[in-house]
């Protein structure tokens, strides 16, 4: 059972490493670090609190944090129906625009600010031997209240407000996961895909990690997660590399 | 082993929050440096009356030359008639076979027949003028003369020779026209000091003209203002000095101010040459915007603006526009420095037109001087032909706002 773990952790590792050194030299890097609080109400009902941290450019620059609240219900043995909101606090990348001429036009800095996001999920299982399929369909409505922020605009050669319009975005996240149970080992491996949808493809997410319960307590994830950004977006690719626990209670 | 996996994750768990901790870095490009360099303030650019130190001109005595003429030293001045306003009366003494001069009120109208005339101007008035005919030469020597014309030009000339205007030594003499000018028929009336012929300004005196119709001074041939006089106009409607066939700067402290949509500071029509003296020329005004025939045109301000060749030899522009689209220098044709100072600034923003420090339509050459350019809203000077910097140069530096070549 040892060599069992120790092998997939190397394996994670070395798949992560790959893939990043790949990446890099294009795309962007990150962390995801989550803790969760997961409390049993009674029989298929369940809350939970959760706080999340994200990183990007090389790990070097805080992206969100976040604070979330969850419930989910198991309707029936394999279907679940889950809800939340997320108080997000995120740092949104600078943009730059540019003139006909290529000269610059305007340039506004990155800057945080607050969004709020609503879901509703239903998540379908079935099992086929040790591995679990499940298909998850969530609708999420996040919504970006206003706010004045700085931006230079090179054409007038001065600093200005900026008044960042408050604006609501509808995305339908559709994910498939598989996740193995090994006889005798207690590090459960998982994959998934996930798309985005807005009014286009906003993004794809890849996922392979592993989950490790310790004593049904304690619920640790580590994972590593690319983010292939649709063509209507200038945020770049990202490799992720993310930690999750959970405490149950 | 659980031991073994507390001591992994608690690492796991170490190293996630050293990241945590590493993250503080912003991941903006870094555009001090550039906003820097758009922020810059320009050079300042103000009117400037104080005295300034020239070498008096010597007046050509060839007769041959074509600017011979253009020196009073060089024509007689026997002939004298003084003209003294007195607030609603004007006292002529002094008679000339073949001039006649009529009054009324204040208004005076000279018919000159003979040959060079001076007329000594002096006293004030805020209801009179006076209008010369004859295609005689003449002097008007303003002797602190103050006169305002509520229904047109302070001072036409409706004669096309040449107009000498001396400012005598130490006096301080000014001009006004009205808002709304009372036309003859068959006559133009475009400023509130007016000639058909060319206006040779000279004398150590002050001249002040103070333009609510239309343009401060304007020449329907050239303008030459030659060292030692003070010229300020302040025009509130159309441009401040305004010339058909050119305008000759040899020296003198000119200050010109312009409030009008589409006015010009100084605008020659002809080829200018600046020889000397300090110009000072602030356009605050706008682009202007007319229709006709359903046929929108725009006229942006400028500080200075020259339709043919404009040549630098010496002397100082110190040009300034403020308004939408504005330029301190707009030339429709090429420009020779070679040397003198320029200081042009275009502080205006670009709504209609696109503000210019300098602007010209020709080719540009400098060989000397100084010369520096600011436009706050685009680049600091454009130039549609072709540029020629000539080397030995001291300076030359090319931002996103400024341009300075100095030798």
């Amino acid at each position: 059972m040892a060599r069992c773990k120790r092998k997939r952790l190397i394996l994670l590792v070395l798949l992560f490493t790959a893939l990043m050194s790949q990446g890099l030299q294009a795309d962007d890097s990150g962390l995801i670090l989550s803790a969760e609080a997961s409390r049993k109400i009674r029989k298929g009902l369940n809350a939970g609190f959760e706080v999340e941290f994200r990183s990007r450019n090389d790990f070097r620059t805080a992206e969100r944090v976040s604070l979330g609240a969850s419930v989910s219900y198991k309707l029936l043995p394999w279907l679940k129906a889950s809800g939340g909101y997320n108080l997000l606090i995120e740092n949104n990348r600078e943009e730059i625009t540019y003139n006909d001429d290529l000269s610059y036009n305007n340039w506004r800095p990155s800057y945080w600010g607050l969004r709020h996001r609503f879901n509703v999920s239903l998540t379908a299982s079935y099992k086929v031997r040790r591995v679990e399929f499940s298909l998850r369909e969530r609708w999420q409505y996040t919504y970006r209240p206003e706010k004045m922020i700085d931006n230079f605009d090179f054409d007038e050669a001065e600093w200005e407000d900026h008044k960042v319009r408050g604006k609501g975005k509808n995305v339908l996240r559709s994910r498939l996961q598989a996740e193995w149970d090994i006889p005798r080992c207690k590090f459960d491996p998982f994959a998934s895909v996930e798309f985005h949808h807005s009014k286009h493809l906003d993004k794809t997410r890849f996922i392979v990690g592993v989950d490790h319960t310790i004593k049904k307590t304690h619920d640790f994830k580590l994972y590593y997660r690319y983010q292939l950004t649709g063509s209507h977006s200038s945020d770049p690719n990202i490799h992720m590399l993310g930690l999750g626990y959970t405490y149950k209670f | 082993m659980e031991s073994k996996m507390k001591k992994i994750y608690f690492g796991l768990v170490v190293l996630a929050l050293g990241l945590v901790l590493s993250s503080c870095e912003k991941d903006d490009t870094d555009f001090s440096d550039i906003i820097a360099e758009y922020q810059v303030e320009p050079a300042e650019v103000e009117l400037d009356f104080s005295a300034l130190s020239e070498i008096p001109d010597v007046p050509v005595t060839d007769e041959n030359d074509s600017a011979y003429n253009d020196y009073v030293e060089n024509s007689p001045w026997n002939k004298v008639i003084n003209i003294d306003l007195n607030g609603e009366n004007a006292v002529i003494t002094g008679t000339v076979p073949g001039v006649m001069v009529q009054t009324d009120g204040a208004h005076v109208t000279v018919v000159n027949m003979s040959g060079p005339v001076k007329f000594v101007v002096s006293g004030q008035t805020s209801n009179g003028s006076l209008k010369i005919y004859g295609d005689k030469r003449f002097q008007i020597l303003l002797n602190g003369a103050e006169i305002t014309n509520p229904n047109g030009a302070a001072i036409n000339n409706q004669g096309s020779k040449s107009l000498y205007v001396v400012v005598a030594d130490g006096t301080v003499n000014r001009l006004q026209d009205g808002a709304n000018y009372v036309m003859v028929d068959e006559e133009d009336q475009k400023s509130a000091l007016f000639s058909e012929g060319q206006i040779i300004f000279s004398g150590h005196g002050e001249l002040a003209v103070n333009a609510v119709g239309r343009a401060g001074i304007r020449s329907d041939d050239y303008i030459r203002i030659r060292p030692g006089v003070k010229i300020y106009v302040n025009s509130t409607a159309l441009d401040g000095i305004r010339a058909n066939d050119g305008i000759i700067i040899d020296g003198g402290v000119i200050n010109v101010e312009t409030t009008g949509d589409g006015a010009k500071g100084l605008r020659s029509e002809g080829p200018m040459t600046v020889n000397g003296g300090r110009v000072t020329a602030i356009s605050y005004g706008d682009t202007r915007i007319t229709t006709e025939d359903e046929i929108i045109d725009t006229t942006a301000c400028a500080a200075l603006a020259c339709d043919t060749l404009l040549t630098v030899t010496n002397g100082t522009l110190r040009l300034r526009a403020t308004g939408d689209g504005g330029k301190g220098l707009n030339a429709k044709q090429n420009v020779d420095f070679k040397g003198g100072a320029l200081v042009a600034v275009a502080e205006g923003t670009k709504k209609i037109k696109k503000p210019k420090g300098v602007k010209i339509d020709g080719n540009f050459s400098i060989s000397g001087g100084y010369f520096y350019s600011y436009s706050r809203r685009s680049d600091p000077m454009e130039v549609e032909g072709t540029t020629s910097v000539a080397t030995g140069y001291k300076t030359y530096e090319k931002k996103a706002k400024v341009l300075l070549i100095e030798y």
